[in-house]
């Protein structure tokens, strides 16, 4: 299946699905050590969702961090 | 106007809200939002590679600047288009802010970034219902204003001018009858803030606060800029405070004319 993280194309060959925890990880270690937020198909993800909430073939995942804004 | 600043029942010492944007670097930013003596700081979020810690250092300078100002943060939801998109976008905020505070902004044209009035209205009903504490950015029309106050928002910022532009005021009489008409609401006059004077008339008008960016972090020197926002929005309180005279049609002397020397009866 063919997933997207912040618009980057993720092929697993393998999965089904994965959560939307083994997708982060796909994407960046430690994921608890940042400050970030998810949203899956323009729907927020709250962090207790992450082992139970899954991602599937054509599902994209934003992850977005704190920048400066007006 | 209040004694001092007051959204959503947090009182303030300072009038002025200030964004985190387009500073020259990460410490130029921190030292003119604290010269500005601001407790309200506004930012937003991206995407981006959390290991990339772009993102965690401006994070931990904003967190510096709110414990060092006793200050509160405003996230924004800049470049959203939809009440969607700003729903979701808000939610996200919450979670990493841990606020309810929000200022919202539903762009309807991406020209001048006009508000969506429209997608506005949706947005800021759901998320009232969500119990976020909504501070919307809206344009300068009397209705909408009114219609966003009915709705629950307790604090309202009409734009100026179009972000960005620095063009100041663009429709006074607008922004004095959103005052008049709306006159518990708190009203917090929103982009478009080009220069000093431009915040003194709004705070003249009656304007609770103003919430600025560009005019500083584009200034040559961001931080005396950031002090002279600072002072023009006290005058401006000030004068607003001790009654501004009515303007007259014709002159009148200041001097007093009896007894004036040389005198000559017309």
């Amino acid at each position: 299946m063919n997933i997207h993280i912040n618009g980057q194309a993720y092929p697993l060959a393998h999965e089904a699905r994965i959560t939307v925890s083994a997708a982060l990880a796909l994407y960046f270690i430690e994921s608890q050590q940042s400050t970030f937020a998810v949203a899956l198909n323009g729907d927020f993800v709250s962090k207790d969702d992450y082992d139970k909430t899954f991602v599937s073939n054509g599902d994209s995942l934003d992850v977005l961090l704190p920048i400066q804004g007006g | 106007m209040t004694v001092s600043l007051n959204i959503y029942g947090q009182n303030l010492d300072s009038r002025l809200l200030i964004g985190s944007a387009l500073y020259p670097s990460p410490h130029v930013m921190k030292q003119a939002i604290l010269a500005s003596g601001s407790q309200v700081v506004t930012l937003s979020l991206k995407r981006q590679n959390p290991s990339e810690q772009a993102g965690q250092q401006i994070w931990r300078y904003l967190q510096e600047i709110v414990t060092q100002t006793n200050g509160f943060l405003l996230p924004n939801t800049a470049g959203c288009k939809t009440a969607a998109e700003a729903v979701t976008l808000a939610k996200m905020s919450r979670e990493i802010f841990k606020t309810d505070w929000l200022k919202l902004e539903v762009i309807g044209d991406d020209y001048n970034l006009q508000p969506d009035p429209i997608e506005l209205i949706n947005a800021a009903e759901l998320l009232i219902n969500a119990d976020f504490k909504v501070l919307p950015y809206c344009t300068d029309d009397l209705v909408l204003c009114q219609r966003l106050y009915d709705l629950g928002c307790q604090v309202i910022m009409p734009w100026a001018s179009p972000i960005g532009t620095g063009k100041g005021l663009m429709n006074p009489y607008n922004l004095e009858t959103i005052r008049l008409r709306l006159p518990d609401a708190t009203l917090i006059l929103d982009a478009g803030i080009g220069k000093p004077s431009d915040a003194c008339l709004a705070m003249e008008m009656g304007y609770d606060g103003v919430l600025l960016n560009s005019a500083v972090a584009l200034a040559d020197n961001p931080v005396l800029m950031a002090q002279a926002f600072s002072q023009a929005l006290k005058a401006g309180e000030q004068g607003y405070v001790a009654g501004i005279m009515e303007q007259r049609q014709t002159a009148h002397p200041s001097t007093p004319t009896l007894d004036t020397p040389f005198w000559h009866q017309s």
